[in-house]
C-alpha cells in the first residue's frame, strides 16, 4: 500500500513536469506566415471615424398583375435605374459641438418618368444639425435629425417619428427603410446617468398636412419638411438598467392634440434568445377614418364625398403591438415577431375592401379612395392589416466567408398571404459590395399582399464605399 | 495503513494548494493583458483565409472593469471598413447591444449572437478568465510560442464556472515567472476545439510588458486565422454612464 501510495505521489509529480505533448506545437504550423498589412499609424487610423460614403447602383425589374381592384395613376414602373451618392458625416467644431449631415445624392430613371426631368435628380436630406454636449452627461441637439424608438425587428410602435418618413426604399426590409429616412426637424435634449437616460424633443408644426408623394411627384432638392413637420411633437422618454437583464424604456408622446403611451422591453433568455416587447396605446380613430380624414384634409379625397367602407369616427383606446424574439444558431440569426394595431383593418374590413371595390371596378371615386387607404397606411409606416406575422433571418458567411444572405416574410393572418423577399450580398473586398434582391407579392386576388399590383421584383446592385 | 492516510492527506493538500494557484496563475495572466484601469486600444483585424491576408478591420475598444463583477466590460466602435464604420457593439455581462449609425437603431443581441463579426474579438481578448473560470494546474510544460521560442509553462485547465463564460472549458499555457499568456484552447460544449489563440511580441505597453499581437486560429476550418494587433494604447477615462443603450449614439473616437 505504501508502494502503490508513494507511485501515486510520484504520477503526480512526473505529471507536473512533462514537455509538451508533440501536437500542441504543430499548431504553430497554422500560424500565417505572411505578416499582416501594416496597421495604419495610431494617429490616422480614426481619422476616418465619423463618416461612411458610397456610391451605389441598383436596377430593379418588375413584374405586375391584372388587378380586382383597378390601381389609380401613376403606375408603378416596370424599371428603375438608381444611381446614388450616400454621405453620413460628422464634423467636430468645438471641444464640445458637433455638425452632422446624412442624405443622398440620387440620379434616377424609371420607365414612368419621362426623361429629363427634374426628378431624375433628387436629394434625400435625411439629417442635419448640431450636437452640443452641455455637461458631461447632458446633451443638446437641434436640427434635423433621425430620432428613432423600439426594439423590435419588423414593427415598431413606439417608433413615433417614422410616419411619412421613408423615401423611396430599395427593400422592403425594415432593417434598410430606417436607413433612407427623413428625420424631423426639432430639439433634443438627453440627460444620463449610470443607470438611467432622459430624453425630450420638440419638433414644430411649419407646414401643413401635405398631399401623400408618389414615385412621380417627388421634389427634387426639397427637404420636404412637410413630411415630418406637420404638426406640433413632443417626446419624452426616459429608460433605466434596474437589472442586468431588465432595461425598460417608457415613453410618452404627444401629437397636436393625441397623446400616446409607450413601452419597451427585453429580455435575454439563455446564451441564444432574446425576447423583447413593445407596446403603445392611446385614443385615436381606425385607420379608416385616419386616412379619409387626411384625404380630405389635404384635398385627395373632395370633403363631401362619402367613405366607399363604413365610417366610425368616433376614437377609442386603440393598442399597437410587437411582440417577439430573436434566436441564434452558428452565423444565423431569426427574428420572429407578431403585430397587433387595433386601428388596422380587421377581416371585415378587408370583405368590405374587396366587395366594394370589385363591384364598382369602374368607379374612380370609389377604387380611388380604396386604394389611398392602403397608401396612407404605407405613408404612415402603420401595418393595414390588425395581425401579422413576420419572420426574419440573417446569415452571415453563408456557405461561404463574406456572403450575407437575408431572408424576410411578412404574413397577413386574416388571408394567409404573404411578401416574402431574399438578399444575397457578398463583400468583394472592403471598398466593394455586390448584391441581389428579389422579392414576391404572394397570394390570392382577394388577399392583402395578393391585391398588390406588383407581383414580384428583381434588383442588382453595385456599391462602392470611399 | 497510517502512512497511507498521511500520503492521501499530503495529496488533497497538494490539489487543494495546486487549485488555488491555478487561480492566482490565471489572475496573473488576467493582469498582463488587461491593465488595471480604464483603457482604450485600437485593434487591428486581419483576416487570413488559407495563409494569405484577406480582410483587415480596425476597431477602437473602451475597456472598464465592472467592480462588482470584475469582468470587464467593452465598447467597441468599428472603424474600419467603411461600410461598418461607426456601428458599436456594447458588451457589458448579458448586457449586449448593437447600434447601427444607419437605421439609428440600438438592437438587444443575444451572448451568441455577438459572436458574430469581429466586435467579438475585441471582447473575448480582454476576458477576465479568472472571473469566468475554474482553474487547475495540469502540468508545467515547456511549449513553444507563436514565434518557436520555448517558454516553460503552466498548463491550466479551465472550466466555464459562470453563464457568462463564452466557452465551455478553456486550455491555458501561462509562462513561469512573467505570468505572460502564451497559449490558449477553446473548447465547445461537447468538447470540440473551436479556437487556438497565441499572444506574442511582448512589449511595454501601459506600464508593463503586454502582448502586442494575437493569433486566433479558426480550429473548425484551420485555413481562417485572424491576427489582431493592438495599437495606440491608452488609459482613458470612461464614466459609468457610457455602458447603457441611450449612449452608443455619442460615442465618438478622436
Amino acid at each position: 500500500m505504501r508502494r502503490a501510495a508513494l507511485a501515486l505521489l510520484l504520477g503526480v509529480i512526473a505529471l507536473a513536469t512533462q514537455p509538451a505533448r508533440a501536437d500542441e506545437n504543430s499548431d504553430l504550423d497554422l500560424i500565417p506566415s505572411t505578416a499582416p498589412p501594416a496597421p495604419p499609424p495610431a494617429g490616422t487610423v480614426t481619422a476616418g471615424a465619423g463618416q461612411r460614403l458610397y456610391v451605389e447602383n441598383a436596377f430593379t425589374a418588375a413584374s405586375h398583375r391584372a388587378l380586382l381592384v383597378p390601381l389609380p395613376p401613376p403606375a408603378s414602373p416596370n424599371w428603375e435605374e438608381r444611381l446614388f451618392f450616400d454621405a453620413r458625416k460628422e464634423w467636430r467644431l468645438g471641444d464640445n459641438v458637433r455638425a452632422i449631415y446624412s442624405g443622398r445624392l440620387n440620379l434616377r430613371a424609371e420607365d414612368t418618368l419621362p426623361i429629363p426631368n427634374h426628378e431624375n435628380i433628387r436629394h434625400d436630406f435625411r439629417e442635419g444639425y448640431l450636437s452640443w454636449q452641455a455637461a458631461p452627461q447632458t446633451f443638446l441637439d437641434f436640427g434635423r435629425i433621425n430620432l428613432k424608438s423600439g426594439v423590435a425587428a419588423g414593427f415598431n410602435p413606439t417608433d413615433f417619428f417614422k410616419t411619412r418618413s421613408v423615401v423611396e426604399p430599395l427593400s422592403s426590409d425594415p432593417a434598410v427603410l430606417r436607413e433612407d429616412r427623413l428625420g424631423t426637424l426639432m430639439l433634443r435634449g438627453q440627460q444620463l446617468w449610470e443607470h438611467v437616460g432622459v430624453t425630450a424633443a420638440f419638433a414644430p408644426k411649419l407646414y401643413d398636412p401635405s398631399l401623400i408623394y408618389t414615385n412621380t411627384s417627388l421634389p427634387s432638392f426639397d427637404p420636404m419638411l412637410d413630411r415630418t413637420n406637420a404638426h406640433d411633437r413632443f417626446l419624452l422618454k426616459a429608460d433605466a438598467n434596474l437589472a442586468e437583464n431588465f432595461s425598460p424604456e417608457l415613453l410618452f408622446y404627444r401629437e397636436g392634440n393625441a397623446t400616446r403611451w409607450g413601452a419597451n422591453l427585453t429580455e435575454s433568455i439563455g446564451q441564444s434568445i432574446v425576447a423583447y416587447g413593445e407596446w403603445s396605446g392611446g385614443s385615436r380613430a381606425s385607420l379608416i377614418d385616419d386616412a379619409l380624414r387626411y384625404g380630405r384634409t389635404t384635398g385627395t379625397i373632395p370633403a363631401n364625398a362619402p367613405s366607399a367602407l363604413p365610417e366610425n369616427a368616433r376614437k377609442s383606446f386603440q393598442n399597437t403591438l410587437s411582440l417577439g424574439a430573436s434566436y441564434t444558431v452558428a452565423q444565423i440569426t431569426f427574428n420572429l415577431e407578431y403585430h397587433y394595431d387595433q386601428a388596422a383593418f380587421s377581416r371585415q374590413d378587408w370583405r368590405n375592401w374587396f366587395r366594394i371595390g370589385s363591384a364598382n371596378a369602374a368607379n374612380h371615386a370609389i377604387t380611388n379612395q380604396l386604394w389611398y387607404l392602403r397608401s396612407y397606411a404605407a405613408d404612415q409606416q402603420e401595418p393595414i392589416s390588425k395581425q401579422t406575422a413576420f419572420l426574419r433571418a440573417d446569415w452571415v458567411d453563408a456557405f461561404i466567408s463574406k456572403l450575407e444572405l437575408t431572408a424576410l416574410t411578412s404574413v397577413d393572418l386574416y388571408d394567409g398571404s404573404a411578401f416574402g423577399q431574399v438578399t444575397a450580398d457578398y463583400y468583394l473586398s472592403n471598398q466593394w459590395t455586390i448584391g441581389a434582391l428579389a422579392s414576391a407579392n404572394l397570394g390570392t386576388k382577394r388577399s392583402d399582399f395578393g391585391s398588390l399590383p406588383q407581383a414580384a421584383s428583381v434588383m442588382v446592385k453595385l456599391a462602392r464605399y470611399f | 495503513m497510517r502512512t497511507t492516510v498521511i500520503v492521501a492527506a499530503l495529496l488533497l493538500t497538494a490539489v487543494s494548494a495546486q487549485a488555488q494557484t491555478a487561480q492566482e496563475i490565471v489572475a496573473g495572466a488576467d493582469k498582463v493583458r488587461n491593465p488595471g484601469q480604464p483603457f482604450r486600444s485600437t485593434d487591428t483585424l486581419t483576416e487570413y483565409v488559407s495563409g494569405q491576408p484577406r480582410n483587415q478591420d480596425v476597431l477602437v475598444v473602451f475597456s472598464k472593469e465592472n467592480p462588482t463583477s470584475h469582468q470587464f466590460r467593452n465598447l467597441v466602435r468599428y472603424v474600419a471598413p467603411a461600410r461598418d464604420e461607426g456601428k458599436i457593439v456594447l458588451l457589458d455581462g448579458s448586457s449586449l447591444w448593437f447600434y447601427d449609425p444607419s437605421s439609428k437603431a440600438s438592437v438587444r443581441i443575444s451572448a451568441q449572437q455577438r459572436l458574430i463579426g469581429q466586435a467579438a474579438i475585441g471582447d473575448i481578448l480582454t476576458v477576465n478568465l479568472a472571473v469566468d473560470y475554474t482553474g487547475t494546474v495540469l502540468g508545467s510544460e515547456s511549449i513553444q510560442d507563436a514565434e518557436h521560442a520555448s517558454r516553460q509553462c503552466w498548463h491550466l485547465d479551465l472550466k466555464a464556472a459562470n453563464d457568462q463564460a463564452t466557452y465551455a472549458r478553456v486550455e491555458y499555457w501561462v509562462e513561469h515567472g512573467t505570468d505572460n499568456p502564451i497559449k490558449a484552447k477553446f473548447y465547445s460544449d461537447s468538447g470540440k476545439v473551436l479556437k487556438i489563440l497565441y499572444y506574442r511580441k511582448f512589449a511595454d505597453r501601459l506600464g508593463a510588458m503586454r502582448p502586442t499581437e494575437a493569433v486566433i486560429i479558426d480550429a473548425v476550418d484551420s485555413s481562417l486565422a485572424t491576427i489582431v494587433a493592438f495599437g495606440d494604447y491608452r488609459f482613458q477615462e470612461i464614466p459609468e454612464s457610457w455602458f447603457q443603450r441611450d449612449y452608443l449614439p455619442r460615442l465618438t473616437v478622436e
